[in-house]
């Protein structure tokens, strides 16, 4: 095969041959580039998170009537709320937390050690730690795993209108950050004296994992008001089972309040991301859309040139040329658009990362990706072109007598 | 006369190189019509988020962001929410025509006469009573109330739908937590997109609010603070954050001459600098006014996933421009024994061109159409996968002129080489 005189050939064409080159170039280009986001979104979802994700279900609730601005009355119906849950079936346990892990912002404050203050200017994350108003049932409830010290108990509670901060769990981040490799047990921050420490859960997905400080205090009853979440614990498998039940089991302790949200911390996790799935969803059906509109350019492409290069196939096939040989030629010839178009594709590719990532967050385009979307287009391209191709090589010897 | 015979004679060629190639011009069409779809969609959003909601006095509206922080601590920039004593010295300066100081909260609203317990979730914006005229909330029935201290609310178009079937119902008791709140105006349906008074905290595409209730009545009812708020103090209920160092107010300001910003803007800095001298303001003093294009962007209004669509999805119609121009490209080589007939018997170079013209014009006005009618299709799938997206989903008619014209571009641009290229043809090669 002489690559010289196929070159020629094309610069002859290459007004076409351009616009194919340009397409296939751009289409490649996106192609990355959404297949980069769905892959990012897929490893967001399937973070760990620390928690039973599926097994827990998460009803968040608000009070409608203004009887409810009597806090006795208030605390009253929760005990109620939360004891009838508990003893349904399939239940494990059930607790009161004023804001969800796997949020963006939510109640925050600055954590520190009376001793070090200044510590929050030398880590900024510590100005924005999650403050977690809960109750005892809560590490039960989201299964953590202790580190060091002990859980909540009931006794941590301190007593209303005190102003005191009690005692405190800390997350394993924050407890490395604040003490290093030493015991954070009996330490006093300005939240609270530290009984625990527990593995990190994951709290505020968009900052590093390293940093996903938490401070749980048993002061939920306290602040009843701010207790807008049930957690529910459920034996795995029996999830929709409760889910069913719970709204029922809630209003027929007291009616009035609105239950807003019911769902599991999987579904919550899932909410989250959201945008990013529906960003890359998009994404795809646009490269879908880029596929067949760069499928149709390469099939008009090739049959195009078969018209116009009628004769010349038809004196090569009277020269002697077999019907394997042309067919080769063209799908060479394709084949060498193809390499050009993926070439100027990776420049395409990368341009377009570093466009795209004045907007969005997205990972940098590797080499295995570029190559497995290129073969993706080949393939394609090639399908597109056997049914010209064959047409092609079907041309008769005898072409070449009647157009001289 | 002639012109006129000789346009209906080219749009008749054009129908019959149509007709005789269906299968190819209806590739060039949904091509082009599908990039065309796609980018006027995301037009439409890009639109409706960077779009200005009040243009008449867009610039003559501040936003007031201070940062009187008590503590050296962070945050040491700015802040746009303030302190309830920060925001009433705003608010009883002389110098703006009118001033809004608020915050958003939330209630259960139920008609005390309504023999139904049911009671609706309705968002409430605690002001003061500035904020309607500022605003420019166009009123159905009724009045705004005229001091921030009083037993009396104005709702908006979908609560009285909801509550009232959207009858007057001015002088009706609502039932609100617990208190009893006469309503003394209603308003007309009030779109404001992006709902420039309060973009922040993720609001910027939401309805305007249920509720609007006098602020001191909001604070000694205790409602809560359903944005942003910042504290160095513990406080158990928004009624006792007045003296308190609770940041959860924003402040807005009319102008009624722009050259007054200075007044303002000195205004602040004198305050800041009298509470620095009393040792209670730690921080350097920033005290910034942003008007309501300069907020929005500030506020990050635009959604950075759509732009970044919208550039792909301009790449994707490039790609369509230039597949539509090698099908055309096909099409003329294909066509050219009719184009050297007509040139040997008689037709001119510029009459062909016009001829050509003319077909690449239909080719954009029906794609164009079909174009609309898919930019409608991709809306309704871009708020599937985007669903936080749904309220400014709008195609408003500009820019179904617009999809029009990009489509009319589009095609003349993909004809434009093939035409020039079947043009230099020459008559006697292509009789032979």
């Amino acid at each position: 095969m002489n690559i010289k005189a196929l070159l020629k050939s094309l610069f002859l064409r290459k007004f076409t041959t351009g616009l194919l080159i340009l397409q296939l170039a751009i289409t490649l280009g996106l192609l990355v580039n959404s297949v980069i986001l769905a892959l990012d979104t897929g490893d967001k979802l399937a973070q760990d998170t620390g928690i039973d994700a599926e097994n827990t279900l998460i009803i968040s609730l608000q009070p409608t009537s203004g009887d409810y601005r009597d806090l006795d009355y208030f605390r009253s119906i929760v005990s109620q709320d939360l004891e009838a849950l508990a003893q349904l079936p399939d239940v494990e346990s059930v607790s009161l937390v004023n804001q969800l892990p796997i949020t963006r912002r939510g109640m925050l404050g600055n954590v520190y050690d009376l001793d070090d203050p200044d510590i929050i200017n030398r880590d900024k994350y510590l100005q924005d730690v999650k403050i977690f108003l809960t109750n005892e049932e809560l590490s039960n409830t989201l299964a953590f795993s202790l580190l060091e010290g002990r859980f909540l108990t009931k006794d941590d509670q301190p007593e209303f209108g005190t102003n005191q901060n009690g005692n405190v769990l800390i997350t394993e981040s924050l407890k490395k950050a604040l003490y290093g490799d030493k015991s954070a047990i009996g330490q006093e921050t300005n939240n609270g004296r530290i009984v625990g420490v527990v593995k990190d859960i994951m709290l505020n997905p968009t900052i590093p994992a390293d940093k996903q400080y938490g401070v749980f205090g048993n002061r939920v009853m306290e602040w009843i008001f701010t207790g807008r979440n049930y957690l529910v614990k459920v034996r795995p498998g029996q999830v929709n089972k409760v889910r069913n039940q719970v709204r029922d089991t809630i209003l027929s302790v007291q009616a009035e309040r609105d239950i807003y949200r019911v769902r599991t911390m999987a579904d919550h996790l899932k909410r989250f991301y959201r945008h990013d799935k529906g960003l890359a969803q998009l994404f795809l059906m646009l490269c879908g859309l880029m596929l067949f509109v760069t499928a149709i350019s390469s099939y008009a492409y090739s049959q195009f040139h078969i018209s116009r290069q009628k004769k010349y196939i038809g004196i090569r096939r009277a020269l002697g040329a077999s019907k394997k040989d042309i067919l080769l030629y063209v799908l060479t010839e394709n084949w060498l658009v193809y390499s050009i178009g993926c070439l100027l594709g990776l420049a395409m590719a990368i341009s377009f990362n570093i466009l795209l990532s004045q907007y969005i967050s997205l990972s940098k385009p590797d080499m295995m990706l570029f190559s497995l979307v290129s073969i993706v287009l080949f393939v394609a391209g090639t399908v597109a072109t056997w049914i010209p191709a064959q047409k092609t090589s079907n041309i008769p010897p005898v072409i070449a007598t009647r157009t001289v | 006369m002639r012109n006129n015979s000789l346009l209906s004679y080219n749009i008749l060629l054009a129908m019959q190189s149509f007709k005789r190639a269906k299968s190819l011009y209806f590739l060039i069409i949904l091509t082009l019509s599908i990039g065309v779809g796609v980018l006027c969609a995301n037009l439409a959003l890009v639109n409706s988020m960077a779009s200005d909601p009040i243009p008449e006095k867009s610039a003559n509206l501040l936003h007031v962001s201070m940062n009187t922080w008590p503590d050296v601590q962070p945050p040491d920039e700015p802040m746009h929410i303030l302190r309830y004593r920060d925001a009433m010295k705003i608010a009883e300066s002389d110098i703006p025509l009118r001033t809004a100081v608020f915050y958003a909260s939330g209630v259960y609203a139920r008609d005390i006469e309504s023999t139904s317990m049911k009671r609706f979730d309705s968002r409430v914006r605690a002001t003061t009573p500035g904020f309607f005229g500022l605003a420019d909330a166009p009123f159905a029935f009724g009045t705004a109330f005229d001091k921030s201290r009083g037993m009396e609310i104005v709702i908006g178009h979908e609560l009285n739908q909801k509550i009232f079937a959207g009858k007057n119902s001015v002088g009706k008791t609502l039932e609100l937590d617990g208190e009893l709140l006469t309503i003394v105006g209603v308003l007309k349906p009030w779109i404001v997109r992006p709902l420039f008074y309060h973009p922040t905290e993720g609001r910027a595409f939401d309805l305007t609010d249920d509720i609007f209730a006098p602020l001191e009545t909001a604070i000694d009812l205790g409602w809560s603070i359903h944005a942003r708020s910042s504290s160095s103090d513990n406080y158990a209920g928004v009624n006792e954050t007045r003296d308190l160092n609770v940041y959860y107010l924003q402040a807005w300001v009319e102008l009624d001459d722009i050259a007054k910003k200075s007044a303002l803007q000195s205004y602040l800095d004198n305050y800041s600098q009298q509470l620095k001298d009393a040792g209670g303001h730690p921080l350097a003093i920033k005290n910034r006014l942003h008007n309501v294009n300069e907020w929005l962007i500030e506020a990050k209004v635009v959604d950075q996933k759509v732009l970044a669509f919208t550039l792909a999805s301009i790449l994707f119609l490039s790609v369509c421009i230039f597949n539509a121009s090698s099908l055309l490209l096909s099409r003329f080589h294909a066509a050219k024994f009719e184009v050297g007939l007509r040139r040997a018997i008689g037709a001119s170079n510029k009459h062909m061109m016009m001829q050509g013209l003319t077909e690449s014009v239909l080719l954009g006005v029906f794609t164009g159409v079909i174009a609309v009618i898919l930019s409608w299709f991709f809306l309704k799938i871009s708020v599937q996968f985007l669903p936080r997206l749904a309220n400014i989903a709008v195609l408003e008619p500009k820019l179904l002129v617009l999809g029009m014209f990009l489509a009319l571009i589009t095609a003349i641009a993909s004809a434009l080489y093939p035409l020039y290229r079947a043009n230099r043809y020459t008559i006697s090669a292509e009789l032979k």
